[in-house]
């Protein structure tokens, strides 16, 4: 699919000890919250805590765990969402960005108890603004 | 003998997803570029990728969008609805949940004026019997998609056939997409995975494996369809390129099938859309790994008068070139086929309406 689209260039930013960036489904349709299983973000090589992530989107904010059974809320293909975690940040002008994306595809069923799911990974290197 | 068919030309969005995605065109630019483009009447839609909130469709939107498609001379041919028997993380959906999840796309599909639903395989004959009469109240076809790795003679597709048989009901078909009955691997994809850094060598090995397998003929079974999408890995591998090998698989058994075109003749009656899928349009016009003229031909001569959606499906990869350019080249292809057949594609609208709705069974709407 489209997995150089994850990462919006120029939106990484930061607030306190946290940093997001925003996020664009590398897939051709909505997918409810159930469907994002799971994020990572490194800047410069650092990743956040698994436990820090937040992930927003249609101007609510989830746990990974809220999304788990989160079947309301959908990623539109043309919006972003915002991923964000615990993360300092160096004083660099330039940080590389990291983005690791496991989508589940609701309607591909490999075998009587598993649905397919896909891993994208995006890497942008761009300027941190304060939020 | 058989009345020549005259299928309707047409395209879905689906085209030109990284158009979309990358915020080049809204969903009112799209359709107003298709039609400008005269890549009609045939207008189909995914549901999920281009209305949001779908399946939830307002009344003023439905207004909207079916005045757009009046204004523009366009034909809504088919609503692309999902399956999504996985939507829970934990479980698959229940069977009463499943049948409610699809009551509400289909009734989303008379909404916006689809009078063909297309459906996916996760739908066994028992759920398609279920949904007769959900497709009745609405009047809308259901169209279940035949896609590689599957083909018409695969043992679902013939259980789904022989249980429409059983029915009887007009509402219930198939949708023939090309990309089950290919003749090559993409040279558009060979070409993405060599500017990506694969040797010479290794992209030989992938034409060569699927060749191999295309002389095979499709999988019997799921084993034999793993097996082969765990060759493409293996390949992968042993080139030192473990990166691709989910991509070679993926492509290599899931859009590139390999049965034969006559094998359509199996479901021939029950075809009641068509995906057009093809992957890229050479420097001689031409698709070189789908064989669009014998389908073409194939369908003009079963007396096929339904749409044909163009779908491009090389945009998965093919970041280089224009996905209106690609598609202006193939329906151009379709064109010439259905005349050197003796006969033509439907371009005009009225024509197309008056012809889907004698195709389909139903009354014109």
């Amino acid at each position: 699919m489209i997995p150089d689209r994850i990462i919006e260039q120029g939106t990484l930013t930061t607030a306190g000890d946290r940093a997001s960036v925003e996020v664009r489904i590398p897939w051709y349709r909505a997918l409810p919250g159930s469907c994002i299983a799971g994020a990572g973000l490194t800047i410069d090589g650092v990743s956040a805590p698994a436990e820090s992530l937040r992930w927003r989107m249609n101007g609510r904010e989830f746990t990974f765990d809220e999304l788990a059974t989160n079947v309301d809320e959908w990623w539109f293909p043309l919006d972003s969402a915002v991923l964000s975690g615990e993360i300092a940040l160096t004083d660099a002008a330039e940080h590389e960005v990291g983005v690791d994306l496991t989508i589940y595809i609701p309607y591909i069923i490999i075998s009587d108890t598993e649905t397919l799911h896909i891993e994208e990974h995006d890497t942008k290197t761009m300027k941190a603004v304060s939020a | 003998m058989t009345a020549l068919g005259t299928p309707i030309q047409g395209v879905t969005l689906y085209s030109f997803t990284r158009a979309f995605h990358g915020r080049e065109y809204d969903l009112e630019a799209l359709i107003r570029k298709v039609a400008a483009e005269g890549f009609g009447p045939g207008l189909e839609i995914i549901g999920f990728s281009s209305f949001r909130g779908f399946p939830t469709i307002e009344p003023a939107f439905a207004d909207w969008f079916r005045g757009l498609v009046d204004e523009l001379g366009l034909v809504t041919t088919s609503l692309a609805v999902n399956a999504d028997i996985g939507i829970h993380r934990d479980r698959l959906l229940t069977q009463p949940e499943l049948i409610e999840y699809m009551s509400r796309q289909i009734e989303a599909a008379a909404a916006l004026g689809f009078p063909i639903a297309r459906v996916q395989i996760s739908l066994t004959p028992d759920s398609m019997e279920q949904l007769v009469p959900i497709a009745e109240k609405h009047g809308v076809t259901l169209a279940l998609e035949v896609h590689a790795d599957q083909y018409a003679s695969h043992p679902r597709i013939l259980a789904l056939r022989d249980r429409y048989e059983k029915i009887g009901s007009p509402l219930l078909g198939f949708t023939m997409d090309w990309g089950a009955t290919t003749v090559g691997f993409a040279p558009s994809a060979i070409e993405a995975y060599r500017r990506r850094g694969a040797s010479e060598e290794l992209l030989t090995e992938v034409v060569d494996l699927w060749n191999t397998f295309y002389q095979q003929g499709p999988p019997a079974d799921q084993a034999e369809h793993g097996q082969r999408f765990g060759a493409f890995i293996g390949l992968a591998a042993r080139h030192g390129r473990p990166d691709f090998g989910i991509d070679f698989g993926i492509n290599g058994t899931g859009l590139f099938g390999p049965a034969r075109v006559d094998d359509w003749l199996e479901i021939m009656p029950w075809i009641r859309h068509v995906h057009g899928k093809f992957f890229g349009i050479d420097e001689q016009g031409e698709e070189p790994s789908v064989p669009v003229r014998d389908l073409i031909r194939l369908l003009v001569e079963n007396g096929y008068s339904g749409a044909v959606s163009s779908e491009y499906e090389g945009w998965h990869w093919n970041y280089w070139q224009s996905p209106f350019d690609i598609i202006r080249g193939e329906q151009a292809v379709q064109r010439s086929a259905a005349a050197d057949a003796g006969s033509r594609m439907i371009t005009d609208a009225a024509e197309a309406r008056a012809i889907l709705s004698t195709h389909l069974g139903q009354l014109q709407r």
